[in-house]
């Protein structure tokens, strides 16, 4: 309805010139960072370039990938964060090893995701149909599933009763860990249905413009809910996971999750604004970080130092969004 | 020293970014008390030559005098104290503050550090009266319609004391009459000496209030002179470089069998008592004051609202409609009027933004047919004549014409039978008015029953078969194509002539 805020014609041309160098300097720039890690890495630990290593990067990033995968739809569809994710990997973990002895592996591990699914739904009918701030509802729910688990247990350790199934999950597949076979698996579901499918283009639009998104017949409350669905159900999977591979659980097992897969998400360049986004660029991010944190763990760095170099990834990451958002959108 | 006549004179200004050249060579005089208009189709320079004024922009070549003086801005703030004040289509005021709170923002009057609340509210109640605009100066803005937020921030502009105020597009968002208010004032401001530049698409207003207008086409100055003299078609051709012959062209419509039909509708706040029947091949006009209740009218009708009372039939069939997916299942349409907000997803393509109200019905097992997506966003950019012809262009670097044309091919997708348009060609230029005038047109040829809410009377006229007139939620009037004149509609619609 403006003419200062619809471009014209010829400022348009200016910023599609603009547009791929600074989505090739986002882009390319994670690659070149990758790389440079890979290259000190190799330098500085003689460790680093093992296979053993890689796929021990490798499993290692499955666990929080898997959330990834959820928490990237969170950001996309412009719901900021799912901070209950604690709360569901507790479910998943817990849940999949306490009934393990009561109903069978896998009856209790789809129960256990089911249930963390439905803690997703809370969030998400919080988030969406109620208006609440995402943060505070994730975070609500988060304390309170947290809570319930705890209490059910009586806030000690579960162990498991069939280390057959802890052989299976740490097991491979044509020499491929188990781990992350399934995370490949639930990456690629991811990938297809955010750039693919309807609902992936419903999540793109309502984290665009909810509004417009809502008067274009697109059911924006759903949506918003189903990405707080799925990540209750990653969650719950990555939970049952690593409950399965260490065949224990405490209740506090998933806490640091959170922050970890919305800085993957984060550095992958998904802005936390909402509509734009893709698995596979978060994915890169998270692989970034866990190569990061592997190099630093390899040389010796202080657990807090690792921290405050997480930390500013995550600032100068949302600084750049913030920046090229700035010169792209004005 | 005698003072100053004229207050502003730019000279050879050329702003040229990577590659292309927004403004060449632009010559502009103003001089005090006087209010200068400046014309031009959507990517003209309008906003590019503002820019460079009020310092958000340095030209690359050209000067800049301000009252007899040669000045160099590099920002905003150089402009201000220059004693030039803006005053945007957006409202730039803080909604929960009052009134006087808003036009002293930033610089309040204060007593030993204190906000000198009496005096601010003196002050700004004799700002007010000055201007001749009746306002409380200690209402909350936000309880304010948005035509009396408007004449805040023109005070709020003049409170600075400024040499030159520019407003831009000030007329978007008011009905005629409060164009009328909005007009008194600036002639009040002018009368105190102000150079006004004011930015405008509709030039019958131009040929109201202004006393000279500069043309620009292509970044260049076409035209600059009084405004006596001059004729909107000549300004037209001006523009646009060439001759527009008819600016509302008009397709013969038979008129069918109603398809919509409204009995009692009301919403319980904005609007009550509402019947009306939309025909197979016509253009329906809803027209009135803004807040008479026509959007608010439009958005039941697409399910954004609940009613209230009344009924709603689709080909004599009663329905419900409680989301605007219902609607499209009825096969209504609603092209919202404010596109920025409603209308598109800024980050997405023409071609995302097309298909989005109909992604079911392209998908197969929840993947999107990515073969028709394509097919049908090519389809309708040729259509609809959409520039540039790529649906992989994102959607917010458009012009406003386009971005319309493409919110337009959104609903088209639909296949409905009712097309409700609100103020489909507010800020669009002169020739993407035309296009979109032929593309109803074309519509109701086709059989599509077209509901078009405006509050541009000549379009109204120009284009409707018929036209109801709201006031204050009521529909006081449902004149025939050959009962239409502007005097009549505005008096139905202030109340000047009961029906």
């Amino acid at each position: 309805m403006t003419s200062a805020a619809d471009p014209k014609p010829r400022e348009a041309e200016r910023f599609r010139r603009e547009t791929p160098l600074a989505l090739l300097a986002t882009r390319g720039g994670l690659i070149l960072a990758i790389l440079c890690v890979v290259i000190v890495g190799a330098l500085s630990s003689p460790m680093f370039l093992t296979s053993g290593n890689f796929l021990n990067v490798l499993t290692n990033m499955s666990i929080i990938g898997i959330i990834v995968v959820g928490m990237t739809f969170v950001l996309v569809v412009g719901g900021l964060a799912d901070l209950s994710v604690p709360a569901t990997i507790a479910c998943g973990a817990i849940l999949s090893l306490a009934l393990q002895p009561m109903l069978g592996t896998v009856p209790a591990f789809v129960l256990a995701i089911t249930l963390a699914g439905l803690c997703g739904l809370v969030s998400g009918i919080l988030v969406g149909y109620v208006g609440i701030n995402p943060i505070i509802a994730t975070l609500g729910v988060g304390t309170i599933v947290l809570g319930i688990v705890q209490s059910v247990v009586g806030g000690v350790i579960v162990y498991g009763t069939n280390p057959a199934t802890a052989d299976f999950v740490k097991g491979r597949i044509f020499g491929i860990p188990v781990l992350v076979v399934i995370f490949a698996v639930v990456a690629i579901a991811g990938h297809l249905v955010l750039s693919r499918s309807y609902w992936g283009r419903w999540t793109m639009a309502t984290g665009g413009n909810p509004v417009a998104a809502e008067a274009s017949a697109v059911p924006v409350r759903a949506v918003r809910a189903g990405a707080f669905v799925l990540t209750g159900l990653c969650g719950g999977l990555s939970g049952a996971l690593l409950g399965l591979t260490l065949q224990s659980a405490r209740p506090l097992v998933g806490v640091g999750y959170e922050f970890s897969a919305i800085t993957a998400v984060v550095v992958g360049g998904i802005s936390i604004s909402g509509g734009a986004g893709s698995v596979p660029r978060a994915i890169i991010g998270l692989l970034f970080v866990q190569l990061l944190t592997n190099v630093m763990v390899l040389n010796g760095v202080r657990t807090p130092d690792q921290g405050f170099v997480l930390g500013l990834l995550i600032a100068v990451a949302v600084a750049l969004d913030m920046a090229l958002r700035r010169r792209g959108i004005a | 020293m005698s003072t100053p006549i004229i207050a502003l004179r730019m000279r050879g200004i050329t702003k040229t970014f990577p590659g292309v050249t927004a403004l060449s060579d632009v010559n502009l005089t103003v001089e005090f008390g006087r209010i200068h208009a400046i014309v031009g189709e959507n990517g003209a320079g309008k906003s590019t030559l503002m820019k460079v004024l009020s310092g958000v922009y340095q030209p690359t070549s050209g000067t800049t005098e301000i009252a007899g003086t040669e000045v160099r801005m590099t920002r905003p703030a150089d402009a201000m104290r220059l004693g030039i004040r803006m005053v945007h289509q957006e409202l730039n005021l803080a909604p929960d503050l009052t009134v006087a709170e808003n036009v002293f923002l930033g610089r309040m009057p204060k007593r030993w550090g204190i906000v000198d609340r009496a005096r601010m509210v003196a002050d700004t109640t004799g700002l007010l009266a000055e201007l001749g605009a009746s306002i409380d100066a200690n209402a909350r803005l936000g309880d304010l319609p948005i035509s009396q937020q408007q004449l805040v921030e023109i005070t709020k502009a003049y409170a600075a004391g400024p040499r030159i105020i520019v407003l831009d597009e000030p007329t978007s968002s008011l009905s005629e009459g409060e164009t009328t208010a909005l007009f008194a004032i600036l002639r009040r401001m002018k009368a105190r000496g102000v150079a006004i530049l004011y930015i405008s698409h509709r030039l019958k207003e131009v040929l109201d209030i202004a006393d000279d207008v500069t043309v620009l086409r292509d970044g260049a100055m076409v035209d600059s002179r009084p405004v006596a003299g001059i004729t909107a078609a000549a300004m037209i051709r001006h523009m646009v470089g060439r001759e527009v012959m008819n600016v509302f062209p008009k397709t013969p419509a038979t008129l069918g069998a109603p398809i919509l039909r409204v009995e009692g509708l009301g919403d319980g706040r904005h609007f009550r008592n509402i019947s009306l029947e939309a025909r197979h091949g016509e253009i329906l006009g809803l027209t009135g004051l803004v807040g008479a209740g026509r959007t608010e009218l439009a958005r039941v009708l697409f399910g954004l609202e609940r009613p209230v009372a009344g009924r709603i039939l689709i080909n004599g069939t009663p329905v419900t409609i409680g989301s605007p997916a219902e609607a499209v299942r009825a096969g209504i349409a609603y092209v919202p009027e404010d596109r920025k907000a409603m209308g598109i997803v800024p980050a997405m393509n023409i071609r995302e933004n097309i298909s989005l109200p109909i992604l079911r019905r392209i998908s197969q097992a929840g993947r999107i047919r990515s073969t028709e997506d394509v097919a049908l966003a090519a389809s309708y950019v040729r259509d609809l004549g959409i520039s540039p012809p790529d649906p992989e262009r994102r959607i917010s670097l458009l012009s406003g014409g386009n971005q319309q044309k493409a919110v337009i091919a959104k609903w088209l997708s639909t296949k409905p039978s009712v097309l409700i348009l609100d103020e489909p060609t507010r800020g669009v230029d002169v020739g993407a008015k035309a296009e979109i005038h032929r593309i109803i047109g074309e519509l109701v040829a086709k059989g599509m029953a077209v509901i078009m809410i405006s509050s541009e009377l000549l379009e109204v006229i120009g284009v409707c078969d018929r036209v109801l007139v709201m006031r204050d939620g009521e529909g006081v009037a449902l004149l025939d194509r050959t009962e239409l004149t502007e005097e009549r509609i505005m008096a139905l619609a202030t109340g000047e002539e009961a029906a």
